[in-house]
């Protein structure tokens, strides 16, 4: 199922006007255009070569699938930002959704990157997702604290993790978020046993 | 005196407390009517009946026990089969389709409508929203509530962070029931 909401306009901090919206396919030219146009350093902590015209076709056959359910930020159709949740259908970790936000280097510190993130936790928990994470370098002071305001908590280190465009080797973390609590109660709710009963 | 007798069944853990305090809630709190619950389990926590009744009046209720409903709300084959028998002559019944298979206990005049609600919460994302689908139905194909009431008595019982979902499941629900009411 869509998920509700999209497209809707957010006002920036500074009054900008942003559409945010599901990536349909036929914008994929303009989110490969956003993602080639981000400088060296940003690309560099991203697990992909997103110049490629190859990374373009898997990403939007992964938006095609489900498994990626991608929100882009466009200004008068330029994409700005991108916030992606990705999931997998099977396995262990079926229960996990991973979210990542590339935030263009003109539109930080302006609440891009926390409305993103905002409208792709409540996608992940609507859709059952029990667990989100993050991963964050160390000193990407600002995305780590978009994901804590949303409840992420550190929960790995991974030491040296990542080389920066100086070599510099830097920690990475993962920051995970446990929303299978919030339908706890819900849970709770349903369970049809007599208050102050045996059950 | 408008008034309506409804029993909900079906088994522990589909939320049929829940479906029926939302009724209620909606008909008393947001409709300005009369309304009352009776809540019954079985010992266990999962798996056993449970029922509840609710009637709903525009008159105060001098008695809250429901013997011969107007409506069943029915979530399971053992619910069907224990309270079909006692529904009112030419009363309502509204089914979960493909956990209940209907058979000649009805009485004579009976409606029926079923709804695939428990395949519906799941496509939704959560299975345990099947109570709301089912509030939803129940409102879309009986009309005695607004969809106004049950949205506000919806928000305001389910927990916080889970509105949107619940919101979605009841308006599935409701449309499913106005569409199925109308070609029934």
């Amino acid at each position: 199922m869509a998920p509700q909401g999209y497209p809707h306009t957010l006002a920036l901090r500074d009054g900008t006007k942003i559409q945010i919206a599901i990536l349909k396919q036929e914008e994929g030219k303009a989110l490969h255009a956003f993602y080639r146009a981000l400088p060296e350093e940003d690309r560099m902590v991203l697990k992909e070569d997103v110049r490629l015209a190859a990374w373009s076709e898997r990403f939007l056959a992964k938006v095609a699938e489900g498994s990626i359910i991608c929100l882009v930020a466009t200004v008068e159709g330029e994409v700005v930002a991108e916030g992606s949740l990705y999931r997998t259908f099977h396995g262990w970790t079926r229960h996990v959704g991973e979210v990542r936000l590339t935030v263009g280097p003109a539109w930080r510190r302006k609440g891009l990157g926390r409305a993103l993130a905002t409208g792709l936790v409540k996608i992940a928990t609507d859709l059952g997702i029990e667990k989100i994470i993050a991963r964050v370098v160390e000193n990407q002071v600002a995305a780590f604290h978009i994901f804590q305001r949303l409840g992420f908590m550190k929960e790995a280190v991974l030491h040296r993790h990542v080389t920066d465009l100086s070599g510099t080797k830097r920690d990475l973390l993962i920051l995970a978020n446990d929303v299978s609590q919030i339908w706890s109660t819900m849970e709770a709710m349903v369970m049809d046993f007599e208050p102050g009963g045996g059950a | 005196m408008a008034k309506t007798e409804i029993r909900v069944g079906g088994l522990g853990g589909q939320g049929v407390i829940l479906n029926a305090s939302i009724i209620g809630k909606a008909a008393s709190i947001y409709e300005g009517k009369h309304a009352t619950l009776i809540q019954a389990f079985g010992p266990e926590a999962r798996g056993s009946a449970c029922s509840a009744q609710v009637t709903i009046s525009t008159e105060d209720i001098a008695y809250p026990y429901v013997k011969h409903p107007d409506v069943l709300v029915l979530m399971s084959q053992d619910a069907y089969n224990q309270f079909a028998p006692s529904l009112k002559p030419g009363g309502l019944v509204l089914f979960e389709e493909e956990l209940v298979t209907l058979d000649g206990r009805l009485p004579e005049g009976a409606r029926a409508i079923g709804i695939p609600a428990t395949r519906f919460a799941e496509e939704l994302g959560r299975r345990l929203v099947l109570n709301i689908v089912m509030v939803g139905f129940f409102a879309g194909v009986t009309g005695l509530l607004s969809f106004e009431s049950v949205q506000k008595a919806v928000k305001d019982s389910v927990p916080k962070g889970t509105e949107d979902l619940n919101m979605r499941a009841l308006e599935k629900g409701f449309e499913y029931g106005r569409e199925a009411a109308a070609t029934k």
